[in-house]
């Protein structure tokens, strides 16, 4: 069993391969399968075909974690500037089922200049200065609603379909329907911001697999050199001594493997050191920064102390698209101890000038840059939170929760680019028209990604698990 | 084509309830007694619904091969296709299985050569019996029913703080397993322990199966998230116990299986005056009284401070009871706000729900406080220092243990929900059984201070006529030990699960377990003791034509180790588990640079940090990483199956993991120690204790050559100034310990326990190091205290014992390690 010999055979043996960063013998719900021929070996993240020619390949979903309220950012009310101050007339409270910490205060009329921008002319507050000149590349849907009055429950509902946990994340369904577009990182990763914990869920809870396969979960990367997780040697051990060890690995699986010629299962296990030997260089050159040009970085914001933590997850998220990760899930947290996150009950415009800062240029940078490299076409950008905040006022300077309406847009990938569908009520309370539910939104990212909502299942408990539950229906009239 | 359509239509779920627009006309929930006759008897013919039938033991021609019924009937079905079963495995590997299997650990080396060379005709039997007997079977056994439970250390969501009582309903399950507790016995504990046994606090401790539901604290709709308690408890109990998709029924008729939504919701009733407390002393007896005499001479001592304390805080405690009020939503607030005297049973549980999660109000009243009155503050710190002075009198703190109760002997009402909805309620329901399985009508007794309802429940289920429960549960023990079900869809016996693939298995298995007092322990050494089971995993490809997935076990299935048996088995083969039974979770380690530390403070004794991984604390939002990379269960679901993924971060997390290495450095350290210096004894030595075989030809050179070629690595490592590993405790002889003691006496007054022994050389060991570094490939011609004493222990190289450490590592790592074949 000469060393390099069988080095050699195995490097073949792994070009014939599947390439998969993962594979399985078994599902859950029971199991499919035991490994024990060949026709029962599935590679979880091969490559797989879609249902229909997909407009996007990848989503880098901005989760605006907390809460922002869309009233102040792109859903201009002159109704509510006149209505500022009085109480929320009962035709628009009727069945609203509050739990405001004070109850519901005065209506609170946006303290933001507005303009309208681009051909399309949207409505843009002076919080988003450099977003604004994207206006024409973005699809706004400004009947977002959804359920539930907590940032958990809202959050689970949209990224997960569920109220309780226990559903995958759409990152999660999208894995399993397309399987990995770069073998040898994660496929669904996420990056995050900020030490606070505050709402709308930075935590696995929304980036979970759950009744998928493990294998389908977010991978958090950290921020700093080494984004996984075990990814770095052990302080003692050199690059070579490792590769020795792995590769006595390799000899000692190969010659155990051959009492075992039909099981795959072991083949798998035995390849999936080299492809994590891989990934020790393929994770840290996916995130490092440093041949990105100067331009580029600024472009993103990384030359300005408030928005360089932020940009920089940007600019990963487009490293990360550009190498074939499906999707990357950023999350906006706060840049520091003053602010819980969007989440605005009081001070709403100390927070949201923090908040749209750290956010606006390096989005309008992560556009102009995914433009210009022309892979704005193959990626779809989604803005959204867990919910919106409301027309009425909290605490004197701050606003409440609101599921029933808000704005959130997309862009990018396959998007109708220009246009505004959807709107709240007179005061930006309600949804009023073109509304569009969470399930609506997945339907519709797994649309332009070429899956069928209704197509994609997964048996979990003797049902057709979907992404979005029962519900569900893919937004046509954003669809370029 | 059709039938696809018909299938995703109902591809729904929505894991709870909401308020939604709904204008749609209102469903007809209410059948009529026709249609339930007509659904009752289409149900009849479901085989798992027809009552369990002692099977024909068959007659079949390899009459030798069959050691018990299991074998017969296994062996008809391979017959009958022409398929020959394997031989027996050999016994080396037979003990490495069946250990692996009720045990989580691999075997010793001794244990290996006993049974390898126990010559008497029960030398298995003999092994089985003492494998059941040992401990470390409840805490294999149990850690999986757990699975089932959504068991955590914590609430879940996005506070998921901490349930400081959840580790004894896990010990509970332990101990359950070991004693063997029948089967019957263990349901009717878990589902209604405190209307049973109210007095037994291991009772009261059981019904954490209830209670273990993820929960949000913070939650403003009390209406909603009662609703959401409601379903995960039909849901869990329906699939747990009863093989059910109960939670098909909770919007419509169950489209597949005869379960009708009122069904379901009658089933929920149930549980509809099921409440929780966290605050049940564990004490009782004479334990109980001597604390509650402490605790009354330590009240009436206090009296006066802890009043003026309370009149200090009252406002700011009802300050924040009124604005924790405010946020909840106005119909949660109608509940609680009520006088009790007006409480209906549903407000009283809405009341007890808004008391049982307001936690840490003294705190948030006192911090409060300090905001607004420095003064009275002051006044108030030197009260409670005056209270502390008084803390001798107190007796030992006991914790609390959380159980399931009722607020009284009236439930709130139950409806169907139109489409699921909690507050679109229909017709009101009763509790009841579905009727697919049976026509009796549940008898309800009323307790002193409870419904009964659950009493009813857990009576049905664990009643011997009941065709699910017994073929449920001895097919989730079957699909443990072969990879795979009887009934493959451990979950769902419906008709959308699969058939089972063995049918009179099913039963007799089932029959007999039900015969036999429900023992667990007599189910499972029939199976152990079976010739299936015995059976060689080894490649057979005369029959990958005729049955290339080995559903019919001609051979035994190999499985990869999950991830307590990977974690558990390495630390025990390098002799670093601490076998301690019971107690609160502990906190192993976690790589320096994880990133959610604050939820995770690492125990302080090195002991507790090497315990078994079924005492790892689990945090519902972080699971423990090394664990959790190795498809551990996620404990929001109900999780029948561990799956097997193999994966590139599986292989960086033992190949990379600091602590990993760790533990392959004191497995190194072990084999020196036992073996010698012999490189060849040392790699047969590694072999005996991680394999429990020897090492044949190929792999001797194999390693050996690995020896040479890493040691010249590892030379240029350290002529190039970088450091090296090395074994730990390789020199954990008589004389270092009695050394090591002694410097321990010396330095703290106390002999060390073994971790902090080995913790000690490990140092001693790298001081060493750092002393040689000028004399590099010199061997143990340092300048610490106890240098005689190693003489003659090891004259290897550094540079050979550390290669011999990245030996060990690979073949921790290896496939076979792994496996249990």
């Amino acid at each position: 069993m000469s060393n390099k010999n069988s080095r050699r055979n195995f490097l073949v043996n792994a070009s014939y391969g599947l390439g998969g960063l993962a594979v399985t013998g078994m599902l859950p719900g029971g199991g499919l399968i035991s490994a024990v021929s060949a026709a029962d070996f599935v590679d979880p993240l091969a490559p797989k075909k879609p249902h229909h020619a997909a407009k996007a390949t990848s989503v880098i979903w901005l989760h605006m974690s907390g809460a922002p309220s869309t009233l102040d950012l792109f859903d201009y009310k002159p109704e509510l500037v006149r209505l500022h101050g009085q109480p929320l007339p009962d035709s628009f409270a009727k069945n609203l089922k509050t739990a405001t910490d004070g109850g519901v205060g005065a209506l609170y009329a946006t303290k933001r200049t507005w303009k309208q921008h681009g051909e399309s002319g949207a409505w843009f507050s002076d919080l988003v200065p450099n977003l604004s000149k994207y206006a024409d590349d973005i699809a706004f849907l400004k009947g977002s609603k959804t359920e539930g009055s907590t940032h958990v429950i809202a959050s689970l509902k949209l990224h997960t379909s569920g109220l309780v946990p226990g559903r995958p994340a759409l990152g999660s369904w999208i894995q399993y329907g397309l399987g990995a577009g770069n073998p040898d990182l994660p496929a669904f990763v996420v990056l995050q911001n900020g030490t606070s914990s505050g709402g709308g869920g930075r935590n696995q809870v929304i980036w979970s697999s759950g009744f998928l396969p493990a294998v389908y979960q977010g991978t958090g990367f950290r921020q700093g050199d080494s984004p996984i997780l075990h990814l770095d040697r052990p302080a003692a051990v050199s690059d070579a001594g490792q590769r020795q060890t792995l590769d006595l690995l390799a000899d000692l699986n190969r010659h155990h493997a051959s009492n075992y010629p039909a099981d795959t299962e072991l083949e798998a296990r035995l390849r999936s050191y080299d492809l994590a030997y891989r990934m020790q260089k393929s994770a840290p050159e996916a995130v490092d920064l440093s041949k990105e040009t100067d331009a580029t970085k600024a472009l993103y914001g990384l030359d300005d102390e408030s928005t360089a933590v932020y940009g920089t997850n940007l600019l990963r998220a487009r490293r990360l698209v550009e190498r074939g990760v499906r999707f990357v899930h950023v999350i906006s947290g706060s840049p520091d101890d003053s602010l819980p996150d969007w989440d605005a009950h009081r001070e709403i415009e100390r927070n949201h000038g923090v908040m749209a800062k750290l956010v606006d240029k390096p989005i309008a940078g992560l556009l102009a840059d995914l433009k210009s490299r022309g892979l704005l076409e193959s990626t779809l950008i989604v803005w959204t939170s867990e919910f919106g905040r409301t027309p009425y006022g909290q605490t004197g300077d701050g606003r409440d929760h609101n599921p029933w309406g808000f704005t959130s847009w997309i862009a990018g990938g396959g998007v109708k680019a220009g246009i505004t569908h959807g709107a709240t009520d007179e005061i930006g309370l309600r949804a009023a028209e073109g509304i569009v539910d969470t399930y609506d939104l997945q339907a519709t990212i797994l649309h332009l990604l070429g899956l069928d909502h209704r197509q994609l299942t997964f048996e979990y408990q003797g049902r057709q698990e979907r992404a979005t539950t029962v519900f569900g229906d893919v937004v046509k009239e954003v669809v370029g | 084509m059709k039938m696809k359509i018909a299938y995703l239509a109902v591809a729904w779920s929505i894991g709870s309830v909401v308020a939604m627009d709904v204008s749609a006309a209102t469903e007809p929930a209410a059948e009529t007694a026709g249609a339930r006759a007509r659904r009752a008897a289409q149900a009849q013919q479901h085989w798992a619904y027809v009552p369990v039938s002692k099977p024909a033991i068959p007659q079949v021609e390899n009459a030798q091969w069959v050691r018990t019924p299991i074998d017969a009937l296994i062996l008809a079905q391979l017959e009958a296709k022409g398929i020959k079963p394997s031989a027996d495995a050999d016994r080396a590997t037979l003990i490495r299985r069946v250990t692996l299997d009720t045990w989580g650990l691999i075997p010793t080396p001794e244990e290996v050569d006993a049974f390898v060379n126990d010559q008497s005709p029960n030398a298995y039997e003999k092994l089985v019996d003492r494998l059941l007997e040992s401990p470390r079977y409840g805490e294999r056994w149990g850690r999986r029913w757990l699975d089932l439970t959504r068991h955590a250390d914590s609430d879940g969501y996005n506070a998921d703080g901490t349930r400081p009582n959840a580790w004894r309903y896990r010990d509970y399950v332990i101990q359950a397993f070991n004693s063997d507790k029948p089967y019957n016995v263990f349901i009717k504990e878990q589902l209604a322990g405190d209307e049973l046994w109210p007095e037994r606090k291991d009772a009261l401790v059981a019904t954490g199966f209830l209670r273990n539901f993820p929960d949000e604290i913070n939650a403003r709709d009390l209406n909603l998230k009662k609703q959401e308690i409601a379903n995960d408890l039909t849901d869990t109990v329906s699939e747990v116990f009863l093989g059910t998709t109960a939670n098909c029924a909770q919007c419509h008729n169950h489209k597949f299986d005869k379960f009708s939504q009122k069904e379901y919701y009658q089933l929920q009733a149930f549980f509809s005056n099921a409440s929780f407390r966290d605050d049940v002393l564990p004490l009782s007896g004479k334990a109980l009284e001597d604390y509650q005499q402490r605790q009354a001479k330590w009240e009436e001592a206090t009296r006066d401070v802890r009043a003026q304390i309370d009149t200090i805080l009252k406002p700011y405690i009802e300050k924040a009871e009124a604005d924790r009020l405010l946020g909840f939503v106005p119909e949660t607030r109608v509940s609680i706000t009520k006088p009790e005297a007006e409480r209906s049973a549903y407000d009283k549980w809405i009341h007890h729900r808004n008391l049982w999660t307001m936690s840490g109000r003294t705190r948030n009243a006192a911090n409060n406080l300090r905001r607004d009155d420095k003064a009275t503050y002051a006044k108030y710190e030197k009260l409670t220092a005056e209270l502390k002075t008084f803390d001798g009198l107190k007796p030992v703190d006991p914790g609390f243990l959380s159980t399931a109760f009722e607020l009284g002997k009236e439930s709130p009402p139950t409806h169907v929900l139109f489409k699921g909805i909690y507050d679109k309620p229909e017709e009101e329901v009763q509790p009841g059984f579905p009727s697919m399985l049976t026509n009796e009508q549940p008898v309800i007794v009323p307790t002193a201070n409870s419904s009964g309802r659950r009493t009813a429940l857990a009576n049905w289920i664990a009643n011997s006529d009941n065709p699910l429960t017994a073929r449920v549960f001895v097919n989730r023990v079957w699909n443990q030990y072969f990879g795979r079900g009887l009934v493959n869809t451990v979950g769902d016996f419906g008709k959308m699960g699969q058939k089972p693939v063995n049918p009179a298995l099913l039963d007799y298995l089932a029959d007999t377990f039900v015969k036999g007092d429900w023992s667990v322990k007599n189910l499972q050494r029939e199976i152990l003791l079976s010739s299936v089971y015995r059976q060689a995993s080894d490649h057979r490809g005369d029959t990958l034509a005729v049955d290339p997935k080995n559903t019919l076990l001609y051979a035994f299935p190999r499985q990869r180790m999950d991830a307590e048996q990977i974690r558990d088995s390495i630390l025990y083969a390098s002799g670093l588990l601490e076998e301690k039974i019971g107690g609160p979770s502990v906190f192993p380690p976690i790589p320096a640079n994880f990133d959610n530390r604050n939820t995770w403070k690492v125990s302080d004794r090195l002991a507790d940090q090497h315990r078994r991984s079924a005492y790892v604390f689990i945090r519902r939002n972080t699971p423990y990483a090394l664990l959790d990379t190795f498809d551990l269960a996620n404990p929001n679901l109900v999780h029948g199956t561990r799956e097997v993924t193999t994966t590139a971060p599986q292989a960086l997390a033992l190949a990379n993991s600091e602590l990993v290495l760790e533990w392959s450095k004191a497995l190194a350290g072990r084999v020196i120690r036992e073996a010698g210096d012999s490189d060849l004894a040392r790699i047969e030595r590694l072999y005996k204790i991680a394999l429990g075989r020897a090492p044949d030809t190929v792999e001797k050179a194999s390693l050996l050559a690995f020896l040479d070629r890493q040691e010249k690595v590892l030379v240029a490592q350290r002529e190039a100034g970088k450091p090296i590993q090395t074994p730990v405790g390789a020199k954990d002889t008589p004389a270092v310990v009695a050394t090591v003691e002694g410097l321990y006496k010396t330095l703290y007054g106390r002999t060390p326990d073994k971790f902090e022994r080995l913790a000690l050389v490990s140092h001693l060991d790298s001081q060493q190091d750092k002393f040689a570094k000028a004399e590099p490939g010199d061997d143990s011609e340092g300048a610490i205290p106890f240098k005689s004493d190693l003489k003659g222990q090891s004259r290897s190289s550094r540079e050979r014992n550390a290669a011999f450490v990245d030996a060990v590592h690979a073949v921790v790592n290896s496939n076979e390690f792994s496996y249990r074949f």
